[in-house]
C-alpha cells in the first residue's frame, strides 16, 4: 500500500504539473476569444456604419483596433508569450531561408578583376549551382588549372593559395553573421513577435516570422544593404533643454515661463530618477503629479542627475508611446529641423524592477560620415586595461573626414547607428589623424564583437539571396488549428468509447490512462516552449490510437493468465510482467524513427516527430505506471476487475 | 466482450496466395510508377505555389483563362478543399524574359500617373529586378511609397539618404496577383498560403529524405538485430520496405484519381512514411516478441507452428490496436482538414498494410528461411 501512495504521489504531481503549465495557455484561449467577440462587433459597426468601406479597409481599421487593445492591456501579451508555442502553420507568418551569395562576395573583395577573372568566375558561379563544393574551392580549382595564382586577385602577393582561401570562407562566414545581425537589428526595430533567426550550416539562414502578414514588407526587411552612419550627439544642455520644451508642450503649458518649470522640473525627474530605485505609496503619488505635471519626463528617465549627460532611459513597453508623442505635430514643432531622437538597438537591464530600458539620445539629423568609408574592425582585449574594445580602419577618403570630425568635436560624442539605431556612442577622446580608430567602453568581448559586426557592416553589406520562402495566411492557420482541435476531440471520444465497450471497468482505466497521456503530452510541450504544429496535432490524434496499444497488450495478457485459472492478483502481475519486453521493443523502435524523422524535417514535421516522441513517452508511463497503480489499487482492494 | 478468442487459423499454411497478392500489388505499383511515375509537390521539385482563396465560389475551369494568357508558361491550377480557394502552381522560380517589357510598361505608366512628365532613367534591369533613377532622393522616396501601395514591390537600392534609385522587383506572385486583380475586378481574393522553394533546395531536401527513410530502416535493421536473431531483424525490414514500395505505389495509381486527395510527394509524405515505418515494425515487433516467448517454451513444435500460434495468440491485439488507429487516422482524414489530408490518407493505408505485412511478410520470411536452411532457430 505504501508503495501504491508514493506512485500515485507521483502521478498527482505530474498532473498539477501538467495544468500548471497549460494554464497560461488556457487564459491566452479565453483572452482571445474575448478579443474576437470585441473586434466581431466592431466589425459590425464599422460595416453598418459605412457600407462601401472596402475589404481592406476594414482589416486595417480592425487591426487598428486589436492593437490599441492589446496595447492597453499588457496581460494579453503576457498570456500570449506562455502559451503553448503555435508553429507558422497555425498562427500564420512567414518562413524565409536566406543565403549568402558568395560569388558576390568574391566580386566585392577582389583587387583588379580583369577579363579572365570574369570568365573563372561566371563559370564558377555556374557549377556551384549543381554542385555541393563552395564558390572559393571551384573557383581556386580553375585558376589553378588555368595556372594563375590566387593571389593575383586576393590577398597579398606573398600569401599563398591554401591561406587565401581560408581567408575568403572566413569573409563568406562573417558575412553570414553580418547578415544575421542586420536581420535581427531590423526586424527587432519591427516589432515581430517571438522571431526566429537562425544559422544553418555555414551559409544559410532561417527566418521565421510569426504574425507578418504583409510578406512583402518582411522581404524587404531581409534584403537590401544596411546603413551605418556616425552622427553627432548633441551636448547636454541643449537636449535639455529641447526635452524641456516638449515636455512644456505635453503638459499643456505655455512657453513663456519655462525659466520657473526649469527648476521644477529638474528637481522633478531627480524625484524621478529615485522613483526608479524604490517604490513606495507616497511616491505613487508624487509618481502620478510627475505624469501629470511632466509627461515627458514620466517617460524618459535622466540617467544622470547631476545633468553631465542628458541621455534618457525609457523603458520598453513605454517606448511606442513616447514615439508617438514625440512624433505629435506640436511636438515636433518645438525640435529643430536639423535634429532627430533615435533610440539605442539593445535594451539593457534595470536591476531595481528587472525592466528593460532602451537609452534616448538626441543626435544630428545630417551624419558625420557613413560606413563605406570603414575598411576593418576588429574586437580586441587591450592589453593594458585588459577590457574590449574594438579597433576599426578605414581608407584615405574616410581617414582625411575622420580627422577633421574628430579634431572638431573632442571630447564629444559620437553616435554608431545602423539602420535607426544606436549601437554605441563613444566620447571622442582626441584627434583622430589615421583613420585608425579604437572604440572602448564595451562590456564585454560579445558586445565588442557584436560592434565589430555592426562597423562591418557598412563596408561590406552581406549579399544574401532568398532561397526558400513559405507564407501562411492567419485564416489558414485559424482553420488548422480548429480542424487540429475538432480531430483530438473526436478521436479522444471514439478511442475512449471504444476502449470501454471493449474492456469494460478495465477499458475505463485505460480512457482514464488516454485523458492524462493527452493531458501530460501538451503539458511537455508547454514546458519545454516547444511548437505545436499541425502535424503535431495530427500526431497527437495518432498518438492516441497507439498509445491504447500498451493497455490492450497488457490486458490480453491478463486475460490469458486468467485464462490459464491464475487468481486476479497474479494474473495482473503477470500480464504486466509478460507485456513488458514487447511493449518496450515495440516502443523504442519507433521512438528512432521520431529521432531521425526531427533530424530530417523541417518546422511543421519536426513538430510532428516531436509529439510522436513525447506521446510514446507518456503513452509508457501512462500503461506501466498509472494504469498499474490503479490495478494495483484495485487488486490490494479486492475488488472485482472486470476485463470485458 | 471478446471477439476473438481461442484462434488457431492457420495463416502460413495461406502464405502462397499472400505472396501472390503482395505481388500484384506491387507490380500494380510499378505499373503505375512507370507509366504515370510520381508528382512531386515543390518541396522536392523547387517552383512556386500559391493558394487563393476567393471572395465568391470560383472554380477551376473558371480561373484557368484567366491566368492560362499571362505568359507564366505551363500553370498548374488545382482546387483546394471544398471551399472558393484554388491552388496556383509553377516550377519558373523566375519570370520569363518575354513577360518583362509589358510588366516594364506597366511600371512607367504607374509612374507617369504619380507624377505626369517625372523625368526617370532605367538603369540596370536583372532577371528578378529593375532598376529605376530619378532626379532627386524625394522623387524616388515618393515613388518608392506610392508604387508599393499599387502592389509593386519597391524599395530604395541604399538607405542612404541621397540615394535616388528605386529598384522594383518582379517575382512571380505579383504577376500572378496584378493580373487577377485586373481581370477579376468582381471578385476580389487574399492569398491563403504562399510558398517558393529553390531547385538546389529541392534536391537536398530530396536527398535527405531518402537518407532519412533508409537511416531509419538501418537503424530498424541493427536494433532488432541486436534484440533478436538477424533473420527476424532481415523479416521486418523487408517487410517495411514492403509497406514503403507498395505504398508509393499507390501514391502512383491514385494520383488525381480522387477529388480533394493531392497525392503528391512532399515533406508531410516522407513524415507519413517515416510514421508508417514506425508503426509497421511495432507491429512485427509484437508478433517476434510472441514467437521468441514461445520457442523457449515449445522447443520442440516446428517452426511454421510456433509462428502460426504466436500469430494466433497476439491477432486479438493485433486487430485491436489497428482498430484504433485506424480509427483515429479515419478521423484525421474526415476532420483535419485539406492541409493534412494527404498525410492521414497514407497513414490510413500504412496501417492496413502494416498490419497485413507483419503477418504474411515479415513472419513468413523467417519461416522460409527456417524452412529452406533447416537449421533450428533458438535463442
Amino acid at each position: 500500500m505504501k508503495e501504491i501512495r508514493f506512485r500515485l504521489a507521483i502521478i498527482l504531481a505530474a498532473i498539477v504539473f501538467s495544468v500548471y503549465l497549460l494554464y497560461p495557455t488556457y487564459v491566452d484561449y479565453q483572452k482571445t476569444k474575448n478579443l474576437n467577440k470585441i473586434l466581431d462587433s466592431q466589425k459590425q459597426a464599422l460595416l453598418y456604419g459605412n457600407p462601401n468601406i472596402t475589404p481592406d479597409q476594414l482589416d486595417k481599421r480592425i487591426k487598428l483596433i486589436e492593437d490599441s487593445i492589446k496595447a492597453s492591456d499588457p496581460s494579453y501579451v503576457k498570456a500570449r508569450s506562455e502559451r503553448i508555442k503555435l508553429g507558422l502553420d497555425l498562427q500564420g507568418g512567414m518562413r524565409v531561408v536566406l543565403e549568402v551569395n558568395t560569388t558576390k562576395l568574391l566580386n566585392k573583395v577582389v583587387k583588379n578583376p580583369d577579363d579572365v577573372f570574369k570568365k573563372v568566375i561566371a563559370e564558377s558561379d555556374k557549377e556551384a549551382q549543381v554542385s555541393e563544393e563552395s564558390v572559393v574551392d571551384i573557383f581556386a580549382r580553375k585558376l589553378a588549372q588555368r595556372g594563375i595564382r590566387m593571389s593575383r586577385y586576393f590577398g597579398s602577393v606573398r600569401d599563398d593559395d591554401s591561406k587565401i582561401i581560408s581567408d575568403l570562407k572566413k569573409d563568406a562566414d562573417d558575412a553570414v553573421s553580418r547578415a544575421m545581425e542586420i536581420i535581427r537589428n531590423r526586424v527587432d526595430q519591427y516589432g515581430v513577435s517571438e522571431p526566429s533567426i537562425q544559422r544553418q550550416g555555414t551559409r544559410r539562414i532561417i527566418v521565421e516570422l510569426p504574425g507578418v502578414a504583409r510578406e512583402e514588407e518582411a522581404k524587404q526587411l531581409l534584403q537590401g544593404t544596411a546603413l551605418l552612419e556616425f552622427r553627432l550627439l548633441k551636448d547636454p544642455e541643449f537636449t535639455f533643454s529641447v526635452m524641456q520644451k516638449i515636455d512644456n508642450v505635453l503638459s499643456g503649458k505655455s512657453l513663456v515661463d519655462s525659466t520657473k518649470t526649469d527648476s521644477t522640473a529638474a528637481a522633478d525627474t531627480n524625484k524621478t530618477k529615485t522613483q526608479l530605485a524604490k517604490t513606495d505609496t507616497s511616491a505613487e503619488q508624487k509618481q502620478k503629479d510627475i505624469e501629470k505635471n511632466h509627461p515627458f519626463f514620466a517617460i524618459a528617465h535622466l540617467l544622470d542627475s547631476q545633468g553631465r549627460s542628458a541621455d534618457a532611459a525609457v523603458r520598453g513597453d513605454e517606448r511606442e508611446k513616447l514615439t508617438r508623442l514625440l512624433n505629435r505635430p506640436d511636438v515636433q514643432s518645438v525640435i529643430p529641423n536639423n535634429v532627430e531622437f533615435i533610440y539605442s538597438a539593445k535594451p539593457f537591464r534595470n536591476t531595481n524592477d528587472n525592466k528593460d530600458y532602451y537609452t534616448l539620445y538626441l543626435v544630428n539629423k545630417e551624419p558625420e560620415l557613413t560606413g563605406g568609408v570603414i575598411t576593418n574592425a576588429r574586437a580586441n582585449i587591450d592589453p593594458q586595461t585588459t577590457s574590449a574594445v574594438v579597433d576599426m580602419e578605414m581608407n584615405s577618403d574616410g581617414a582625411a573626414e575622420w580627422s577633421r570630425i574628430t579634431g572638431a568635436n573632442i571630447h564629444k560624442r559620437i553616435a554608431i547607428i545602423l539602420d535607426g539605431v544606436a549601437f554605441s556612442a563613444p566620447v571622442v577622446q582626441g584627434k583622430i589623424p589615421s583613420g585608425r580608430s579604437q572604440i572602448s567602453g564595451m562590456a564585454n568581448m560579445e558586445e565588442a564583437k557584436l560592434l565589430e559586426i555592426i562597423l562591418k557592416a557598412g563596408a561590406l553589406p552581406a549579399p544574401v539571396d532568398i532561397i526558400e520562402e513559405r507564407t501562411i495566411g492567419p485564416s489558414l492557420g485559424q482553420d488548422s488549428v480548429n480542424n487540429g482541435l475538432t480531430s483530438m476531440v473526436i478521436g479522444y471520444i471514439l478511442v475512449g468509447l471504444f476502449m470501454i465497450f471493449y474492456y469494460r471497468r478495465s477499458g475505463e482505466i485505460a480512457a482514464l490512462t488516454l485523458t492524462l497521456i493527452v493531458l501530460f503530452v501538451l503539458g511537455v510541450l508547454a514546458g519545454f516552449g516547444a511548437t505545436l504544429t499541425l502535424p503535431g496535432m495530427a500526431g497527437i490524434v495518432l498518438t492516441m490510437g497507439m498509445a491504447v496499444d500498451a493497455n490492450v497488450l497488457i490486458y490480453e495478457r491478463i486475460r490469458e493468465e486468467l485464462g490459464t485459472g491464475k487468481t486476479i492478483r497474479a494474473s495482473v502481475e503477470g500480464g504486466f510482467t509478460k507485456a513488458m519486453p514487447a511493449i518496450l521493443d515495440s516502443n523504442i523502435t519507433t521512438f528512432f524513427t521520431g529521432i531521425i524523422l526531427y533530424q530530417f524535417g523541417t518546422g511543421p514535421v519536426q513538430g510532428f516527430a516531436l509529439t510522436l516522441m513525447i506521446g510514446i513517452i507518456t503513452s509508457l508511463f501512462g500503461a506501466l505506471v498509472i494504469s498499474r497503480v490503479i490495478f494495483d489499487w484495485m487488486v490490494a482492494k479486492g475488488a472485482k476487475i472486470s476485463i470485458g | 466482450m471478446r471477439i476473438f478468442e481461442n484462434l488457431n487459423i492457420d495463416f502460413l499454411g495461406k502464405r502462397k496466395f499472400f505472396y501472390i497478392l503482395s505481388s500484384t500489388l506491387f507490380l500494380i505499383g510499378v505499373v503505375n510508377f512507370i507509366f504515370r511515375g510520381f508528382t512531386f509537390g515543390i518541396d522536392f521539385k523547387g517552383g512556386s505555389e500559391y493558394v487563393l482563396e476567393f471572395q465568391k465560389p470560383m472554380s477551376v475551369g473558371q480561373l484557368r483563362p484567366n491566368i492560362e494568357n499571362i505568359g507564366l508558361g505551363n500553370v498548374e491550377l488545382k482546387s483546394y478543399g471544398s471551399s472558393n480557394a484554388i491552388i496556383i502552381r509553377t516550377e519558373l522560380q523566375t519570370v520569363p524574359s518575354t513577360l518583362f517589357p509589358g510588366i516594364v510598361k506597366k511600371i512607367n505608366s504607374q509612374i507617369e500617373n504619380i507624377y505626369p512628365g517625372v523625368p526617370y532613367q532605367i538603369v540596370d534591369s536583372t532577371a528578378k529586378s529593375v532598376t529605376y533613377s530619378f532626379a532627386n532622393p524625394d522623387t524616388t522616396n515618393t515613388m518608392v511609397d506610392k508604387l508599393f501601395r499599387d502592389g509593386f514591390q519597391t524599395s530604395k537600392t541604399t538607405a542612404d539618404l541621397t540615394n535616388t534609385k528605386m529598384s522594383v522587383s518582379i517575382g512571380i506572385s505579383d504577376i500572378i496577383k496584378t493580373n487577377l486583380k485586373e481581370k477579376l475586378k468582381d471578385n476580389t481574393f487574399k492569398i491563403l498560403k504562399e510558398e517558393q522553394v529553390g531547385p538546389k533546395v529541392g534536391g537536398e531536401l530530396k536527398r535527405n529524405a531518402v537518407i532519412a527513410i533508409f537511416l531509419s530502416l538501418v537503424m530498424i535493421l541493427i536494433y532488432l538485430g541486436f534484440r533478436f536473431k538477424f533473420i527476424f531483424a532481415a523479416g521486418a525490414v523487408v517487410a517495411l520496405f514492403h509497406d514503403v514500395l507498395i505504398t508509393m505505389g499507390l501514391y502512383a495509381a491514385l494520383y488525381n484519381l480522387i477529388p480533394g486527395l493531392n497525392l503528391e510527394i512532399d515533406l508531410t509524405t516522407v513524415a507519413a512514411f517515416l510514421t508508417l515505418i514506425g508503426y509497421s515494425n511495432n507491429d512485427t515487433v509484437i508478433v517476434f516478441d510472441r514467437v521468441r516467448e514461445m520457442m523457449k517454451v515449445h522447443k520442440t513444435m516446428p517452426i511454421e507452428e510456433v509462428v502460426n500460434l504466436a500469430i494466433n495468440k497476439t491477432l486479438s491485439r493485433t486487430l485491436i490496436t489497428s482498430g484504433t488507429s485506424l480509427l483515429t487516422t479515419l478521423v484525421l482524414l474526415i476532420f483535419g482538414g485539406e492541409v493534412i489530408r494527404a498525410f492521414a490518407f497514407t497513414m490510413f493505408f500504412g496501417v492496413i498494410i502494416g498490419t497485413y505485412s507483419s503477418i504474411f511478410v515479415a513472419s513468413a520470411i523467417v519461416v522460409e528461411y527456417a524452412n529452406k536452411t533447416k537449421k533450428k532457430l533458438s535463442f
